[in-house]
């Protein structure tokens, strides 16, 4: 994989710097919020993301601004990755006003900023995979020369919206680009024992678009091929089904205590972790001025949205009607 | 609000597909972000061939045909809507509701307001609704009140070609989701249309289709025109019905429906769809909060069986709300 294939004319290095930057941000982010759920908790469930923000991250970096992306439920990387501020995030979790959905969060939520493309995600899993497609479909019939970008996780690559959306993005050459992080689990089912292939990439062929497996740790890996699947679907040469293999580190939620599971990650060690891999590249003086700054720039976040105020219970009845 | 029945001088006769055909036709001229999607609505113009001629004049691009995929047309529209564009798809047969009702009931109805009201979804999704003749349980059924109960959809369910033309006008231009149920026993129905492109029906305004004095009754779809020929077969029985016509369900103008129950202090709802908690409750109910001692007698309701719709054409129509029925209640409601 080159550089060639990077969205801009920065260097290698510069990408990593700023790959790495986003990425302990949200691993700070995950902390403070894993804090807080076991501290005193909210109203809602908070799948954490921790361990796989770095092919979040990689992912994203390879957009553009202007392209769409649908996120998955697994933590706010995506949606700090692509522009959103992280007050506004906090402010979802913690349902505050100062959220991007104005209060109505609380948990894992609808993120939303239509400034930075960040199109939101549908509750039942799947629903992405058929928006997806549509955003793309617009993309095209209006020529704007945006890719959409939608995420979804193995337990969601099931779903018969999928097989829906996939044809028609495919017969269509639609600019659409699918990440699936397979982190091995579906809640309690392992994705051994669901899948029929030893791979959700393995399906690709099926629906005539390139299958490709990336080294879901490997942030920069997996922006080099996020780059090449968008390049190709910019192109309007159709869509890709990337696969960053991952590993779910906590529970499907925070406070689940996993008794399915046999190979429960202990304390805080995380395999192949992104952040290692992304920080030995980085001088030791430099890593640490950016861990620090990404440290402040959580806590502050968080302290703003845990001190702003909570919605007035007319945002109930707002946004029903256009 | 409510308009009255009188064609103005410009109208000239058309039938009610071909008044939705030129709908779709007027809008796609006027806005080149509409687009069209749907199985068969393109070389073939639709099974019920109410896209004629559409895919000659617009292209391939914007009347596209789809896969047999109604999670992607219905969801892949809402995706589209949210990328800058106002899909008006087709569902084959109102049915597929069901068969896209993760897409319906949750990404159109409630996308905006789940992300916290940034994004507008202005989509239309046409649904040919209603028996037509032996299509059977999964292809004939009325789910307008199904939509009805979920917040965020509006609907509508036009009777006669004006309205048809006019409500699909209104619904591409609407920024919110619209399910338009068109009847399939009505598309060979011909009626007034306007001449002119700009005429357009709001929605949340009923129409009366016929001023009475002793009862009112409210009927949609097929089922107005059965209960105005009621109406004829009861006049000189000396019952004098107001007819009116909601036209759409959401918004729902009441307050027209009110007004005539208190003229005529009877009311009776008629509709094709099952009985149990069909709109016609919701509209008793509303009636009866609002204008209780404006009502002489209880709220009545002539509706469909409250069983699956049997394939038998003549089974079917035993089904379902017919004049006789409607001049046997009515007769009697007066009586009470
Ligand atoms: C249609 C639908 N079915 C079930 C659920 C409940 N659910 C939420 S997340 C989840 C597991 C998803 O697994 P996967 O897609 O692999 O994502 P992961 O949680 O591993 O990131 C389930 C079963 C849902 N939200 N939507
Ligand atoms: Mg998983």
């Amino acid at each position: 994989m080159t550089s060639t294939h990077v969205p801009d004319q920065r260097t290698r290095h510069e990408h990593l710097i700023e790959i790495y930057r986003k990425v302990v941000t949200v691993r700070f982010a995950e902390l403070r919020i894993r804090g807080h759920v076991e501290a005193e908790g909210f109203g809602g469930f908070w799948h954490p993301g921790i361990g796989q923000e770095g092919l979040q991250v990689g992912a994203i970096a390879a957009m553009q601004p202007a392209d769409y992306l649908y996120y998955a439920h697994r933590g706010l990387g995506y949606a700090y990755a692509k522009g959103m501020d992280l007050t506004a995030l906090f402010g979802d979790l913690l349902g505050r006003a100062v959220g991007s959905t104005g209060g109505k969060g609380g948990g894992t939520v609808h993120f939303a900023s239509a400034e930075h493309g960040v199109l939101g995600q549908g509750g039942t899993l799947g629903s992405n995979f058929v928006l997806g497609a549509g955003t793309a479909l617009a993309s095209q019939l209006l020529g704007d020369g945006r890719v959409t970008v939608v995420f979804f996780g193995d337990g969601a690559a099931a779903r018969g919206t999928w097989h829906e959306a996939a044809i028609q993005a495919s017969v269509w050459k639609l600019p659409v680009v699918w990440v699936c992080e397979n982190n091995g689990w579906a809640l309690s089912a392992r994705f051994e024992d669901q899948s029929p292939t030893p791979n959700v990439a393995d399906r690709a062929p099926a629906y005539g678009m390139p299958g490709v497996i990336v080294d879901g740790q490997d942030a920069m890996a997996v922006m080099d091929v996020t780059a090449q699947a968008i390049d190709r679907a910019r192109r309007g040469e159709g869509p890709t089904l990337i696969e960053a293999k991952t590993l779910r580190i906590r529970g499907h939620y925070e406070g689940d205590r996993q008794p399915y599971r046999q190979d429960q990650v202990q304390g805080d060690e995380i395999p192949n972790d992104p952040v290692h891999r992304l920080g030995e590249h980085i001088a030791v003086e430099e890593r640490r001025a950016i861990d620090a700054e990404a440290r402040r720039t959580v806590e502050e976040a968080f302290d703003a949205a845990l001190a702003a105020p909570r919605p007035d219970r007319s945002v109930i009845f707002e946004d029903v009607w256009a | 609000m409510t308009t009255t029945q009188a064609p103005p001088a410009t109208d000239r006769v058309t039938s009610y597909s071909r008044a939705i055909n030129e709908a779709l036709a007027e809008e796609m001229r006027r806005d080149e972000r509409v687009f069209m999607m749907g199985q068969d609505i393109g070389t073939l113009g639709g099974v019920f061939g109410l896209t004629r001629g559409l895919q000659e004049e617009f292209g391939p691009v914007r009347v596209r045909d789809t896969a047999i995929n109604e999670t992607f047309i219905v969801g892949g529209a809402a995706g589209a809507a949210l990328g800058g564009t106002i899909p008006v798809v087709e569902l084959q047969f109102a049915d597929f509701l069901f068969t896209a009702a993760d897409e319906v009931f949750h990404k159109l109805a409630k996308w905006r307001y789940m992300h916290g009201g940034q994004f507008t979804m202005p989509v239309v999704v046409r649904l040919p609704s209603g028996v037509v003749g032996g299509a059977g349980a999964e292809h004939s059924q009325s789910l307008e009140t199904i939509a009805m109960h979920v917040p965020g959809l509006k609907v509508a369910v036009p009777a006669t070609p004006a309205d048809a033309k006019g409500l699909l006008k209104s619904a591409i231009r609407d920024p919110n989701p619209v399910l338009f149920f068109e009847h399939k026993g009505l598309y060979r129905i011909k009626g007034p249309v306007p001449e002119s492109s700009d005429v357009l029906v709001p929605f949340g305004s009923a129409r009366v289709a016929r001023s009475g004095t002793n009862l009112t009754v409210v009927a949609t779809g097929l089922m107005l025109g059965r209960a105005l020929e009621a109406a004829e077969q009861l006049a000189p029985r000396g019952i004098d019905m107001e007819v009116i016509d909601p036209r759409t369900l959401v918004p729902l103008d009441i307050d027209t429906i009110v007004a005539s129950v208190e003229k005529t202090h009877r009311l009776m709802v008629v509709h094709e769809a099952s009985r149990t908690a069909g709109f016609g409750a919701e509209i008793a109910t509303q009636v009866q909060e609002r204008a209780f001692f404006s009502l002489d007698a209880p709220v009545w309701r002539v509706c469909g069986t409250d069983t699956p719709l049997p394939q038998d054409p003549d089974l079917e129509q035993a089904c379902i709300p017919s004049t006789d029925d409607i001049v046997t209640a009515a007769l009697a409601l007066a009586a009470v």
